[in-house]
């Protein structure tokens, strides 16, 4: 299909664009450790106290799957929906949106296709390692959990995308959302601890506001089996998100102006 | 609601488009722009008030007018980028702004002033980018890319990367890029900007060519006047937003109208009342003069010019296109108006 056909020239232009530039490869990879490192030392920190084995009913090895999950997406993010969202805003400043617009394939696929990241490839491979491993630690994974568990995770990587594309689609009538996107980026980051660990007020907010609870506590209750099949409904959310997205996207084109030149 | 086409040769038709755009205004400095995030004050600046006209297949058109005329305003009507505020536009049969795939994959939009080439690759993996776009054949991308490497000569720049071709290279990249697909229907917004004359000709001559080729349709704004008087029989001429001429443009290149810039370069200034003697006056600044002449009586005016002033320079130019426009409006050759569409 064309479809395919077209991601991969897309990633071997990527590829192609970051072998020009070596050095960085290096500087990726520590940066990546050192992300997952920030991630782990806060909960291993936390659990080194001999009086406290678990947390709002997580244990070690709950938290660090938290960890893993958090760090899967941190990497998906940057890996995928960073490089191309940026994009965005960018080509609607300086209007070199214009010629994806003249190109006959979906705008909003060659928008969120073109550009990979891959520098930061380890990032994700970290996160589901730290996954894997903790699974295996807790020793409770079933086949349906982990299915579940797959499900939902994908989902919330769909609300995940609607909600970046979202942002970024304001960009028509704000022209710079920047600060919005690191608004994101800020309280996603809250999604490294289990929902369950944080304070009470805040819960509902990153459970419906932002969806961050459903990205990596969920996914991890899922695997470690506690979660009953009503939590399917995640699906739906992110079914429904893609479709406002997707929505707001055309709304925003019939308002594009294309920068002059 | 599109007016319907009778003629079936007309692949461009615009009935009374216009385009408003709304843009917030603030004053200079901090102050100004703690105001206008408080209370923007927004205002509509009509860019293009109902324009009328319709190109025939194959036919090469001259877009002229001054700056903020509305000329790029209009193509990005016509090739689907801005939705029209009102009016309605035709394409091929097609409405641009639905931005349909078939539509989409018989048009282009160069414009000279933004780049579509992947910046930090060669320029040939944007190629293939837009081979798999427009789902082009690997034997006709070949074809094609062999009969543009002909006329363009792009042997040995295909290979480096964007960023490091000249501006020249750049824009013979860039038309190639865009013409991939073979459209029937070219935008083409200052293609030659920036150019030295050998590279302005040999784009003429590509476009030239793929006319001639292909039958396609082209509507081609510039200012430099060489780039219409060689490729457009047809001009449109727009300003302030408004379509003030359609018509030929031969009547005034070659015409007994038709006048030619003489630059001189004085070593001894002169009054104006003597200069007029040898021509229209256009410009006199020092020692820096501008004449209007008749193009039949070139060389005899430049030679009176040559024995009776004390000339240290002396050029033929063709004139800038504001004062072919310009000549127009004298009120001795009124313009046929434009004709209103049904
Ligand atoms: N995106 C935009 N937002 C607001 N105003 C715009 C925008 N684009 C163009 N304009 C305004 O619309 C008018 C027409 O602009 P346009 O770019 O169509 O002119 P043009 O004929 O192409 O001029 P030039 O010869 O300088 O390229 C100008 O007054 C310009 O300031
Ligand atoms: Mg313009």
């Amino acid at each position: 299909m064309r479809f395919w056909k077209l991601l991969r020239i897309y990633l071997s232009a990527s590829l192609s664009v970051q072998l020009a530039y070596r050095a960085n490869f290096l500087a990726a990879i520590l940066s990546s450790f050192a992300n997952l490192a920030t991630g782990l030392l806060g909960v291993l920190l936390f659990y080194s106290r001999p009086e406290i084995k678990e947390l709002g009913g997580w244990n070690l090895e709950g938290a660090l799957m938290v960890v893993g999950f958090f760090t899967l997406t941190e990497g998906l993010i940057s890996v995928w929906l960073r490089p191309n969202l940026t994009q965005l805003s960018e080509g609607i400043r300086t209007g070199t949106l214009d010629f994806l617009l003249l190109k006959p394939v979906d705008a909003q696929f060659q928008l969120s296709a073109r550009n990979l990241n891959l520098l930061r490839l380890p990032d994700m491979l970290l996160g589901l390692g730290l996954i894997v491993w903790a699974g295996a630690a807790l020793g409770t994974v079933t086949l349906s959990g982990a299915l579940l568990s797959a499900v939902l995770y994908l989902s919330a990587i769909a609300m995940v995308y609607a909600i970046w594309f979202m942002l970024n689609t304001t960009a028509f009538w704000l022209v710079n959302v920047q600060n919005i996107t690191e608004l994101f980026q800020g309280v996603f980051s809250a999604g490294r601890y289990p929902l369950q660990a944080l304070p009470l007020w805040i819960r509902p907010v990153l459970t419906f506001v932002i969806p961050v609870a459903f990205i990596t506590t969920i996914p991890a209750q899922a695997l470690r089996g506690e979660l009953g099949t009503a939590a399917l409904f995640s699906p739906l959310v992110a079914l429904i998100l893609l479709a406002i997205c997707r929505v707001l996207w055309l709304r925003a084109l019939g308002s594009y102006t294309s920068a002059s030149s | 609601m599109p007016v319907p086409t009778t003629d079936p040769d007309i692949t461009v038709r615009a009935a009374q488009l216009r385009k408003a755009y709304t843009v917030t205004e603030k004053e200079p400095g901090f102050l100004g722009s703690l105001r206008a995030f408080v209370r923007p004050n927004t205002r509509t600046v009509e860019a293009v008030k109902g324009v009328s006209f319709e190109l025939r297949g194959g036919e090469m058109v001259g877009f002229l007018g001054p700056n903020g005329a509305g000329k790029t305003t209009t193509l990005k009507m016509l090739s689907g980028l801005l939705h029209p505020t009102s009016g309605a536009a035709t394409v091929q049969g097609h409405t641009p702004q639905k931005r349909g795939t078939a539509f989409l994959k018989q048009i282009t939009l160069v414009m000279g002033q933004k780049q579509q080439l992947i910046w930090d690759l060669p320029a040939q993996d944007s190629f293939l980018v837009n081979q798999a776009i427009y789902e082009i054949p690997d034997a006709e991308y070949r074809a094609t890319m062999r009969e543009f490497d002909e006329v363009l000569d792009l042997s040995g720049i295909l290979s480096k990367q964007v960023r490091k071709l000249s501006l020249g290279e750049r824009m013979k990249c860039e038309l190639a890029a865009a013409l991939l697909h073979r459209p029937k229907v070219l935008f083409l917004d200052e293609p030659t900007i920036g150019l030295d004359v050998n590279m302005q000709e040999r784009i003429r001559e590509f476009v030239r060519e793929y006319n001639a080729r292909f039958n396609a349709t082209v509507m081609l704004t510039s200012h430099y006047m060489a780039d219409v008087t060689a490729l457009c029989q047809r001009i449109l001429v727009i300003d302030g937003g408004e379509l003030v001429f359609d018509g030929d443009l031969s009547a005034l290149t070659s015409g007994p109208d038709a006048r030619k810039t003489v630059r001189l370069q004085l070593s001894r200034p002169e009054t104006a009342a003597r200069l007029s003697t040898f021509g229209e006056l256009i410009r006199l600044d020092g020692l820096d003069v501008e004449l209007a002449v008749p193009r039949g009586e070139v060389s005899a005016r430049a030679a009176a010019m040559l024995t009776h002033l004390d000339v240290a320079d002396l050029t033929v130019v063709d004139p800038p296109i504001e004062q072919v426009i310009g000549q127009l409006f004298r009120s001795d050759k009124k313009p046929e108006p434009v004709k209103a569409l049904a």
